[in-house]
């Protein structure tokens, strides 16, 4: 492994890396299992069973359009508050796209360590400095709307419980620890740079980073609001989607 | 101790140690999943007509209920309680959940403008099921549909040979006929100007129509919306009597004039049956918009440049998708001025009586109605149409409370020197066809 590539990751070894996900991916499904477990009044078959009858009754749509307008799109949201559509997609796509991104980067990773194909990592990683750059600034945009909004507005304030403060305040936290690990990197081109370069900083806060990704965002998800982002669409799906 | 005596009272048996609190097996998976999905966005409250007339007390907020039953869920249902065993909840807890829970018209408002598309109609009815099963539910007087309706086949007390005592001489009534009018308990016994109307206008088209009779039981729909569906099983009973009743009279199309009993017999009495039925249902404004789109509606009368505007009826609109044919009805209508309330379609605001709110919370049934007087008073409305029974006699009350007036006899029109009448489309259709809208006692 180069070094360069060890310091990208933040992680001294592939190997401790994939450990960190696998468990993150592993708290995930069981709280998974045990939501499905829950909604199946304890039979995950019987929710499996009741969710693709449900899909299969309720079609005012193709599933496509429920997945790209109702999904992906939010027209439900969009209709109803475009400022808080604004937000929630900030939010949405900054998130989800830095997911998709760490995922593709994690499979170019993985082939190579098992040998399959042969690719330049320091090449990958470096073309996605840019869209990571641009997603992190869409969440924070969307964060600091999101802050605001619940602490100006007084009937958003009065009725935001510890529930919601934990998934913004989390989220911001791990946005402000990437954009921090960036900073310090010796070759960083961010207005983070201003931090100073410092290779080795660069890697613990990086390893800090990657590590409460995943375990925030990741296997905290069947535990907390973040379970919105599953069953939601799941919901939007089952009762046909439509405005 | 407080606990313990709302328990006592309630007659709910004592949870052993180590069980859950709550049960959620008449909860479908769907519903619960739902509980999950909601991102506490509060658009819901924005829009809950219980909300507004109970001057915001978010003890009652869709959004706060969903977030106590998701809770309840978490204690026994969830991790730690998968670890360490179920957590007590407090009685209270669970009791002021029901109450709050009850406070509730069911009319899908929160729903239709959840962007996360949640169908709460459908979770609030299962969950106050599960709560009545639990011994905390129902709420007040809708303790008494069971019996009623179960025993007597309406919620009125009233006898299964009267239901045709409606019925004035000039009417006919095919014994056969391609087509039925089911009255339901409301217009058969305390409105009847709605079922004379109905069927005047029926003989007035042409359109032959049979009807059950004696042999109609009440649609059930009152022990449905209040989570009673299970008790003596009425309503599965009900479905299969009306419809096995409808289907060997041969009929083709089933005419409601009940908003209620029009959403039972669309949504609730297949599902209780697990098959449609041999026939169409359809509602009298769709069938009479037909009517007039075919040429075959000849008006004898103007609504004289009154202003008239239109309340969908939950259990109509929301409830099952009919927007459309009670206003292209009244825009047919000679001589009036169509306006819209701010709140319309699938947007509306509930009049106040579904969900068995009237019968059991009066005051909140009266103060959403008075709320939706107050729109139709911000359009200058002189007449206030909808096409429903209950919206009729819940916006009545209303309109009498906001603009302090008699209560009248709802049996017969509004009182046409109302400052606003309201009054059901069916009525309005048919004084303007020129028919009479007298019922039996008053011919």
């Amino acid at each position: 492994m180069s070094e360069a590539f060890s310091y990208y990751s933040g992680v001294p070894t592939f190997i401790e890396m994939l450990s960190i996900a696998m468990v993150a991916i592993l708290i995930f499904l069981i709280g998974m299992i045990l939501n499905m477990k829950k909604w199946g009044g304890g039979s995950i078959k019987a929710f499996l069973s009741a969710f693709i009858k449900s899909a299969s009754e309720n079609k005012h749509q193709s599933i496509v359009t429920s997945l790209v307008l109702d999904i992906l799109l939010q027209r439900r949201l969009l209709r109803r508050s475009p400022f808080r559509w604004v937000m929630h997609m900030l939010i949405f796509i900054g998130w989800g796209g830095m997911l998709l991104l760490s995922l593709v980067f994690a499979a170019f990773e993985m082939l190579s360590e098992i040998g399959i194909g042969s690719f330049d990592l320091n090449a990958i990683r470096n073309s996605f400095d840019v869209p990571n750059e641009v997603l992190g600034y869409l969440l924070l945009l969307g964060l600091i709307i999101a802050i605001i909004r619940r602490l100006v507005l007084s009937e958003v304030s009065k009725r935001t419980q510890i529930f919601d403060w934990v998934l913004v305040l989390g989220i911001l936290f791990i946005t402000v620890t990437g954009f921090i690990a960036e900073g310090y990197r010796p070759d960083s081109v961010t207005a983070w740079s201003f931090l100073g370069a410092d290779a080795a900083l660069a890697q613990s806060l990086s390893l800090f980073h990657v590590a409460i990704s995943l375990l925030f965002c990741i296997a905290y998800i069947p535990f907390s609001k973040y379970m919105h982002m599953i069953a939601a669409p799941l919901t939007i799906i089952a009762n046909g989607g439509g405005e | 101790m407080a606990d313990e005596k709302k328990a006592v009272e309630k007659n709910i048996p004592e949870i052993p140690k180590g069980e859950p609190s709550i049960k959620t097996d008449v909860i479908d998976p769907i519903s619960l999943m739902q509980y999950d999905a909601c991102t506490r966005c509060g658009e819901c409250d924005n829009w809950c007509p219980t909300l507004d007339a109970m001057k915001r007390d978010m003890n009652i907020s869709p959004r706060d209920k969903i977030g106590r039953w998701r809770n309840f869920m978490g204690k026994n249902y969830g991790l730690m309680a998968r670890l360490f065993g179920p957590r007590k909840i407090p009685e209270e807890d669970i009791q002021n959940f029901n109450d709050h829970l009850f406070h509730c018209t069911t009319c899908g408002a929160c729903g239709t403008v959840c962007p996360a598309g949640l169908n709460t109609i459908e979770m609030w009815e299962a969950t106050r099921q599960q709560l009545v099963l639990r011994g905390n539910g129902p709420y007040g007087k809708q303790s008494l549909f069971p019996k009623l309706i179960g025993e007597m086949h309406n919620p009125y007390m009233k006898e299964q040979k009267d239901r045709l005592l409606w019925v004035p001489d000039d009417v006919k009534i095919a014994d056969n006929a391609e087509i039925a009018y089911f009255t339901g308990c409301t217009a058969g016994f305390n409105m009847q100007v709605l079922a004379v109307s109905t069927a005047r206008v029926l003989n007035k088209l042409d359109v032959p129509f049979t009807m059950l009779g004696e042999d109609e039981w009440c649609c059930s729909s009152a022990l449905i919306r209040t989570g009673q569906p299970h008790i003596g099983d009425t309503p599965r009973e009900a479905a299969i009597h009306n419809v096995e009743a409808l289907e060997a009279k041969g009929v083709k199309k089933v005419l409601f004039a009940c908003a209620g009993c029009f959403r039972a017999a669309t949504i609730d009495w297949p599902r209780l049956m697990g098959r449609k039925p041999n026939f169409e249902v359809v509602h009298i404004t769709d069938f009479l918009a037909e009517q007039v789109e075919q040429g075959k509606i000849t008006w004898e009368k103007s609504l004289e440049g009154k202003t008239i505007t239109y309340h969908d009826p939950c259990h109509l609109g929301r409830h099952v998708g009919v927007f459309e044919g009670p206003r292209k009805l009244i825009a047919s209508m000679p001589g009036g001025n169509f306006v819209e309330m701010e709140r319309n379609r699938e947007l509306q605001r509930c009049c106040g009586a579904g969900g068995g709110v009237k019968a059991g919370i009066p005051e909140l049934a009266l103060g959403v109605a008075s709320a939706r007087i107050k729109d139709a008073l911000d359009v200058k409305a002189d007449i206030l149409s909808s096409a429903c029974p209950f919206c009729r006699r819940n916006l009545g009350d209303g309109r009498n409370s906001v603009m302090s007036l008699e209560t009248g006899d709802f049996n017969k029109r509004d009182n046409e020197g109302n400052d606003m009448q309201v009054e059901d489309l069916i009525v309005l259709t048919a004084e303007l066809m020129g028919l009479s809208t007298k019922i039996k006692s008053e011919t």
